[in-house]
Parts: structure tokens; sequence; C-alpha cells
């Protein structure tokens, strides 16, 4: 820590936690006392803080511009959901005192009444064990005890680092810390504490050719995570900022690619994002049976298919997972109150497993929630999530190298560029941050304007090799949307590096 | 307890009495919202949501640090504006931090409606049943989202400004699949005026079109003519209004507004002589705040400039950037706000006329999972979705599956052969419109 610098402590709340539970009773027997059949209440406390430094040369002088812009942000309310007469009811608040929980419990009443009428078959959600528990994300550093100032410190080190590389025109380091702090009790009895935290930094060089009017960016973006400050640490900004630069540079110089089908290299920080569009998606059972049909859409795995469809190759498995150390969807329960856990999704390349809630388990014949409910703020309804969705590593030793020296005429592809999948999670369009001509079984210089097109089991079934676990990381994404209202959510999703056989690469000049 | 002005103007004022000394900003906003989800020709969810923050920004000599906080008691200010100061003070010196604004004149808009903030479930029910009921009727499946909401908005800052906007919203969007999961449909409508949403017309045009979509034919991928329905234009433009139109993004060669060598291109010819953009605050059927839509201090949502009208493109001409003060001052041009939604002016041709005088073509409903690919270009990838039809000799000649699209809203504009008159689409006003060679790259199977 940088002497004296100041901590941006929070406040305490208005309101202890040693009272939620007393609050949430509030709820509960009024629920009750409505003749609800079911009831819970979240009270929780969020806090985002977000730290941005852009070094940026001044219009007229040239002069570096370093422009600052933190925010710190924190809500507080709490959100109640009600089955009555076989529908759901929700009301939300930020006045977290007895008359207004009552007020808003008989809101939520009142709107599972007006909406039971238009109701086909009633609700009915699957067996839960009750549980009084304690959930905290394990941390070294909690990172909202650190100082803005230190934080801009180190944003500003890698800035001078990247911006010794001439031809480097801007650089922009952001770090997100992200607190919840949920309390949850629900009328089958359970009272559950959770304490998540997040922390995600990244960091951007942009080169620019001003006559050209061309430029081109590079982005480290090391993992995302549920935990400390020591994740910001040991990510390294600094020591990776000049290879950036160089590596923002070395793309604006880059020749633009030869379209064509090509065989495809792809890094975890690239296909992480390939697996959450075209299998985390996919596999969401509230899609596939067309509650998302009029926003994010259905999905080609139709429960039909459960347990039967190809889905990938032989070597392709994949698991839903919110148990893993550090995966930004890992918890102790789902805001069902549901225990979390790991599940198979597709085994040996067969799809086998959806994501499910407890209102959604029986649509398919199960007794168990997969533990996928989450709402991004008690004002939030809580729905059906993606958990951290990972793929599984070879058993059997194969390096990068080894992936890399069975391409003739090939990419490999780092990071995440521009994404698009359509509504049924078939046809797929994917940038990168960066790319590199594989000729002969070697990696050479660095390519551009490349983006690949596939079918998503087209895609996963021309895999053909996957990395072992030397080359196998998590990677976080924590901004992803669905619902509506539209709601935000945090998933890891961990892979090896991957080899894929004759896709269509296309030039986006 | 509602927002008036009086309550937003005192809220302001407890805050800034209790801040003190030093320059400080304001964003006040409280929403109510009200909503109900159905798919599968059911209620799903449904909800309210209650909720009232601050934005605070604390500043002294270039420096400055930004908190937000739900918690309105006194307690709650009190802790905000200790953060937001403490962390002023340890922050670095912001080299383009620009002085609080002086008082302004901000415009009365009349975006609220009292009927649509007192809506709630019961007054969605009828609608939501006639949705229901025709679905019924065609053997559809009908998914969608109705919300009705209040939001007030207040700004302030310690050197007097102050403005207020009540505003309220209803949206409704429909999606009706057949069955099958052959043929999907889709209409979506959006007012301040809850009384102006029709759910039967909403659900009469989404139940046409997925009837119409069923069993598509596969058309092979490459240019075509298209005649894009108002939703697939609004879709397109929205992805200039944040990124292209901004000034500062143009100067910086970051966009497809830069010119060769620096600078922007305002002044040369960019669209098709059809084409004027504005953005126009008081056109009554289009969200609007009074102030600016960007360039906040630290994570605020406006710098605070006075919203007005602006034409963005006259004639094929681009005339105007948005600027913030900042970016102003250096460039010298006039702050310029950034707009909230956009305006296409329209012709005078109808629907059938474009589709009849198209000898090969499609006929796009909307777009779906839309991306920039390439901000130099404005090149933008996405997929058509919920009804794309084949057109030949002048007639739809049935529907067509699915094709990914990679092309550039200004080249669309550029390539503009007729339009409809403007109406209101997806939070804009635009019209239909026939543009030749636009690209198609790929197929998809999705329905």
């Amino acid at each position: 820590m940088i002497p004296g610098a100041f901590v941006t402590r929070r406040a305490d709340g208005a309101v202890p936690p040693d009272r939620f539970e007393g609050l949430g009773a509030v709820a509960l027997d009024k629920a009750r006392s409505l003749g609800a059949t079911y009831a819970d209440i979240r009270i929780n406390r969020y806090r985002t803080q977000s730290v941005l430094l852009r070094s940026t040369p001044d219009w007229t002088t040239g002069a570096v511009h370093h422009v600052p812009a933190v925010t710190d942000e924190e809500t507080f309310g709490f959100g109640v959901r009600v089955i009555h007469g076989g529908a759901w009811g929700f009301a939300a608040g930020s006045s977290v005192d007895k008359e207004s929980i009552a007020r808003m419990t008989s809101e939520a009443v009142g709107i599972a009444r007006a909406h039971a009428k238009l109701r086909g078959e009633p609700v009915r959600l699957a067996a839960a064990a009750p549980a009084k528990d304690t959930y905290r994300t394990p941390l070294e550093t909690d990172p909202f005890e650190v100082g803005v100032a230190e934080k801009i410190a180190l944003l500003q080190q890698a800035s001078d680092e990247a911006r010794k590389v001439p031809g480097v025109f801007s650089a922009t380091g952001f770090l997100e810390q992200r607190l919840e702090e949920r309390f949850f009790a629900s009328t089958d009895g359970s009272v559950l504490r959770q304490r998540i935290v997040q922390v995600a930094p990244e960091y951007t060089a942009t080169a620019r050719d001003l006559k050209a009017r061309r430029t081109k960016t590079r982005t480290y973006r090391p993992n995302a995570v549920c935990g400390g400050y020591e994740f910001v640490l040991k990510a390294q900004l600094a020591e990776n900022a000049r290879r950036v630069g160089e590596e923002s540079v070395n793309h604006l110089k880059a020749p633009s690619i030869a379209p064509g089908a090509k065989d495809l290299v792809l890094l975890p920080t690239h296909l992480g994002l390939t697996i959450h569009e075209s299998i985390g998606h996919s596999t969401e059972l509230d899609r596939a049976m067309g509650y998302e049909a009029n926003f994010a859409g259905t999905s080609f795995l139709t429960p039909d298919r459960l347990g039967t469809y190809r889905v990938g190759s032989d070597i392709v498995h994949v698991f839903g997972d919110r148990v893993m150390p550090q995966a930004l969807s890992t918890c102790g329960y789902d805001d069902d109150g549901v225990k979390t856990k790991r599940f198979p999704i597709l085994k040996n390349g067969v799809f086998v497993g959806y994501q499910t809630t407890r209102e959604q388990a029986h649509w398919i014949g199960q007794e168990e929630s997969m533990a996928c409910s989450y709402a991004d703020s008690y004002a939030s309804v809580p729905f059906q999530r993606m958990p951290n969705v990972w793929l599984a590593a070879a058993e059997t030793p194969r390096s990068l190298d080894d992936l890399v020296s069975g391409v003739d005429d090939g990419l490999l592809i780092e990071g995440r560029g521009s994404y698009s999948i359509d509504q049924q999670r078939y046809n797929f369009q994917f940038g990168g941050d960066a790319f590199w001509e594989i000729k002969g079984g070697k990696v050479g210089a660095m390519v551009a304007d490349v983006a690949y097109q596939s079918r998503t089991p087209d895609f996963w079934q021309a895999c053909d090799a996957l990395g072992d676990r030397s080359t196998w990381r998590n990677v976080g994404l924590n901004r992803d949307g669905k619902g509506e209202p539209g709601q935000i959510n945090a998933m890891s999703h961990g892979c090896p590096a991957a080899r894929f056989r004759g896709i269509t690469v296309i030039r986006t000049e | 307890m509602g927002w008036d002005r009086d309550r937003a103007h005192g809220m302001i004022e407890r805050l800034l009495s209790l801040a003190g000394s030093g320059d400080w900003q304001v964003e006040l906003t409280a929403r109510t919202s009200s909503y109900t989800r159905f798919a599968r020709s059911e209620i799903t969810t449904s909800g309210l949501a209650d909720d009232a923050g601050l934005v605070v920004t604390a500043g002294r000599e270039g420096r400055s640090g930004t908190v937000g906080t739900n918690d309105l008691s006194d307690d709650g200010l009190k802790a905000a504006i200790a953060r937001a100061a403490g962390m002023r003070d340890l922050l670095p010196v912001d080299p383009e931090w620009v002085e609080p604004l002086p008082p302004q004149t901000y415009p009365a808009l009349g975006k609220y409606d009292d009927e649509t903030a007192r809506a709630r479930a019961a007054e969605r029910a009828p609608g939501i049943r006639s949705i229901l009921a025709l679905a019924r009727r065609r053997k559809l499946v009908a998914a969608g989202f109705y919300e009705t909401g209040a939001t007030h908005r207040a700004v302030g800052n310690s050197v007097g400004n102050f403005g207020y906007h009540p505003a309220t919203d209803t949206e409704l969007s429909v999606t009706m699949r057949t069955s099958s999961g052959t043929g999907s449909g889709w209409a979506s409508g959006y007012s301040p005026r809850f009384s102006e949403v029709d759910a039967k017309s909403l659900a009469r045009r989404a139940a046409e079109k997925g009837i119409a979509s069923v069993s598509p034919r596969d058309v092979p991928p490459g240019d075509y003519t298209v005649v894009l329905e108002p939703a697939a234009v609004a879709a397109l433009l929205m992805t200039l209004q944040f990124g292209a139109l901004s000034r500062r993004a143009a100067d910086e060669g970051r966009s497809v507004f830069s010119k060769p060598g620096g600078g922007s291109r305002v002044g040369e010819k960019v669209a098709h002589e059809s084409v004027t953009l504005r953005s126009d605050p008081f056109d009554p059927r289009l969200p609007a705040t009074p102030w600016s839509a960007g360039g906040g201090p630290g994570g605020g949502s406006t710098d605070g400039l006075p919203n007005r009208k602006v034409t963005w493109i006259d004639r094929g001409v681009l005339k105007a950037l948005y600027a913030d003060r900042y970016w102003a001052r250096v460039t010298g041009v006039e702050p310029t706000p950034a707009p909230g939604s956009l305006v296409l002016d329209g012709g005078t041709r109808s629907l059938d006329d474009l589709i009849a005088s198209t000898g090969h073509g499609l006929l796009v409903t909307r777009f779906w999972y839309i991306r920039t690919v390439n901000p130099q270009t404005a090149q933008l990838t996405g997929l058509t979705r919920d009804g794309l039809f084949l057109i030949e000799n002048g007639t739809i000649a049935g529907p067509a599956t699915n094709l990914r699209f990679n092309e550039s809203p200004v080249v669309m504009l550029q390539n503009a052969e007729g339009m409809t008159p403007a109406v209101p689409a997806g939070r804009m006003v635009v019209p239909a419109i026939k543009s030749r060679e636009f690209t198609f790259t790929s197929k998809s199977d999705a329905v």
C-alpha cells in the first residue's frame, strides 16, 4: 500500500445485518397470512467500484493526459417473491423497514393474484433441503480495503510502460471490484448469508495510423475472479504492458487475412467466450422451453435431444459448475436457496444436461435443481442464469506446440473481439483480440481483420485436439446479459487451448 | 410518495448543504417500474420495483470523485459525501476536468403521463389477455414483455444549476411462434403514453409475421437489394448513436466519420441525398431528457448541456457531431449534446411500392445480435430474425431462411433507393428503406 493512501471505507448501513432475520420474518409471515404457498425474501447490499485511467495525448500539445474516472456505487434493498394461486409475484424496495417490507409483500401477492388467472399450469418447485448457513468468497486482501490512489498508481505504472513503445496512441487501464452481501430467507426454512467478492483487471493499448485512418487495439485481460486484490497484483499489469503496447503496434502494421477455410488454434482467453455463447446459452432450460423466446431466443438443444444429440466430437466434455474455486459464478447457495454443485452438460460430445432452477427441474422430469437461479439486484426477479461452464482438458500430455505443429494453414487466436450468434445458437461469428498465422506447423507473424463463422454443432465436431492441463485457464466474463428487464451475470469458462479443423474465416476490413 | 419537482429539488439542496464547500454535482434518478413477462402463452413473471439513487461528484481544482448510493437518509447522504470527497482528494488531477455549469435553461419536454405512471399489472392484464387469446385462436405460441414505468430525474450543482425531468414509458414486445417451431413473428411498440401502445395491433402484426414465415426456403448468402422495415432500420442506426456521432472519436481517427490524416468528415457527403438524420427531444413519440445523453464527469451520465434539436446529416451531408464541453473547447467547436434517440426523415413511398419496385431482393422484419466488427468502416454483423422474405418480380415470393449480414449502416444509407414516411420504431422515428447491395455472408438455421 502507498503510505497515507485513503481507504474508501463503507459507512455501516443503517440496517445492521443481525436484524435481517427478523425483517425477513415480516415478509414470510405476511405472505403466509395472505395465502401464499411459498415466499422468499432477499435483503442484499451491492457495491461496485470502478477505477479507470485513460492516457491520451492532448489534442493541441500532444502532452499525455492521464484522465482518471473512479466511481463507487452502493445499493441496498430487499426483494420479496411469492407464489399465490400457482403464479409468481415479486416486489422490491430500498427502504428496508418492517412497514415497507409488509407493504411490498402485499404488492407481490396482489401481482400474483392478478396473473394467476392468466396462467395454465401452476408453478411447482423441486425440493430444496432447508439450510442455515454462511458462505464467503475466500480472499486474502479485501479489494475495497485497498485505497483508490494505490489502484490508480498501478494503472499509471502500466500506462507508463506501454507508452514507451513508439506508435502507441492511448492506453487505458481498468479495475472493477464488485461485492454482493446476500441475505436469503424462505418459507421452506432456509436462512442464508453470503458474501461474494469479485475483481476484474484489464488493460488496453491503442495504436493509430492517422494517415491511413486506421486504429488497432490490444487488450490484456487477466482472469476476472471471485477473490481478493491479491489477484489484481498477481495479474502483473505493468509487467505485461510493454508486450501489450508492442502487440498493439504490430496489430496495426499486420496485413489483412486472406479469407477461406482454415484450421484454428484457439487460446483459452478467446475460446471462453465461444463456449459461453455456443454451449453455455444453448443449454439453458428456460431458453429451450421458450421462456426467453421474445428476447434472447430459444435453443437448438430442445428437450427431445437430451441424452442423444451430438454437439461435439468425442473429446469434448463440458460441465456446469458453481463450486469451482475462484470462478465468478461460484457461491454457496443459489437465489432459490439451493446448495450449489457441479453437473455434466456435454459428455463425449453428447448433450447430457441442462442448467436448471427449482421451478424448472420437473419440466424435464428431474427431481433436483442444478442451482442456477440468480438475480443481479434485490430489485430483480431471480431466474435461471448461466453457471461456470467449462471444457475439460485432455488427460494425455499435449502442449500448445503440439496443437500448432499439426496445422499446415491456420490461425492462432487470443482474446475477445466482436461476437454475434443467432437466437437458437446455431450460426455465429467471432472476432478476437490478436491473431497470428500458422504455416507449416509454426506460429508466424501477426495478421489482422479476422473473424470466423460457423454453426455450433459443426464447429464443436470439428474440434480434433485439446491441450492438456498445462494449457487450461479459467476465463471470467462479468457482464453477461439476459432477460426482460435485462439483468447481468458473471461466470467463468475454463478451457484448454483447442484445435478446430476447416473453419470459415472472413476478412473484416 | 412521488418525486415531484419540490421533493427532487429539496433532496439535491439537502445534499449540497450537507456537502459544504467545493464543487459538487448531483444526479437524482428515481424510478418505479412495473412489468409482466409472458411466454408459452402464459404469464411467467411479473414485478414491481421502486428505487431512487443519487450519483454525487465532488470536485476541487481539477480533481473529482464520484459515488452512487440509494441510501437517501441524512446518514446515507453524509456517507456518500465523505466518500466522494475522500476519493477526490486522493485522485490525480484530471486534465480534462471542466468547471461546473452555471444555471442553465432546460427545455420542458412533456414526456410525463399520469395514466402511465399509475399503470400496474391490472392495467396491463387486458392487453395481455388479448394477445394470449389471439395466440390461442391462431394456434400460435405467444411470448413477450410489457413494462410501464415512471422515472423522475434531476440534476444540480453547487453553483446553482438545477434541472428536473419527469418521464413515463410504456413498452410492449410480442413474439408469436408457430407450435411447430418453423415460423416466428415479432412486433414492438413504445410510447411515453400507455394509451398509445396498442396490444391488439402488435399481437396481430406478430401473428401475421409468424404465420407468413413458416417453412422458409434457403436463399444463398450474397449481395441483395433489401427492403428494411423500420425496426430493422432503427437497429442499424442505433449503432451510430453512441460511437460514430462522437466528434472526439472522429477527430481521433477512431470512427467511420474520421478524415484520413486527422479531423472529422463534417461538411462531406456521407449518405444519399435523401438522407436527413436528426435528433429532436421535443418529438412526443420519443424518449429524451432536457440535458445531453452523454459526457458526464466521473461516472455521471450527463455533462448537463441543455438538449436541443440537432441535424446530424442534412440531405446526405454530415453537418454535426456531438461534443462535450471539454472536446468543444480544445477543438474550437460548439458544444453539442449527445442524442438520446434519432429521427431519420422519411420519403413518400409506401412499403408495397418499395417491394413492387424490387426485381430480386429480401424484405427484412428486424435484425438481431448486432455487433460492431470494424469501427473505422462502421461494419456490423448480425442476423435477420422473425420474418425474412424473398422478393421476386415485385412481389413477396415466400419466407426465406435467416441470414447473417456483414454491412455498414453508412453504406446502407449511401445505397438508399427509396423510403416510406417515418414511423416510431425501436425508440426512434425512422422509415422503411430500400437499399441495394446489402451484404449477407452466411445462412442461419435459427427460427
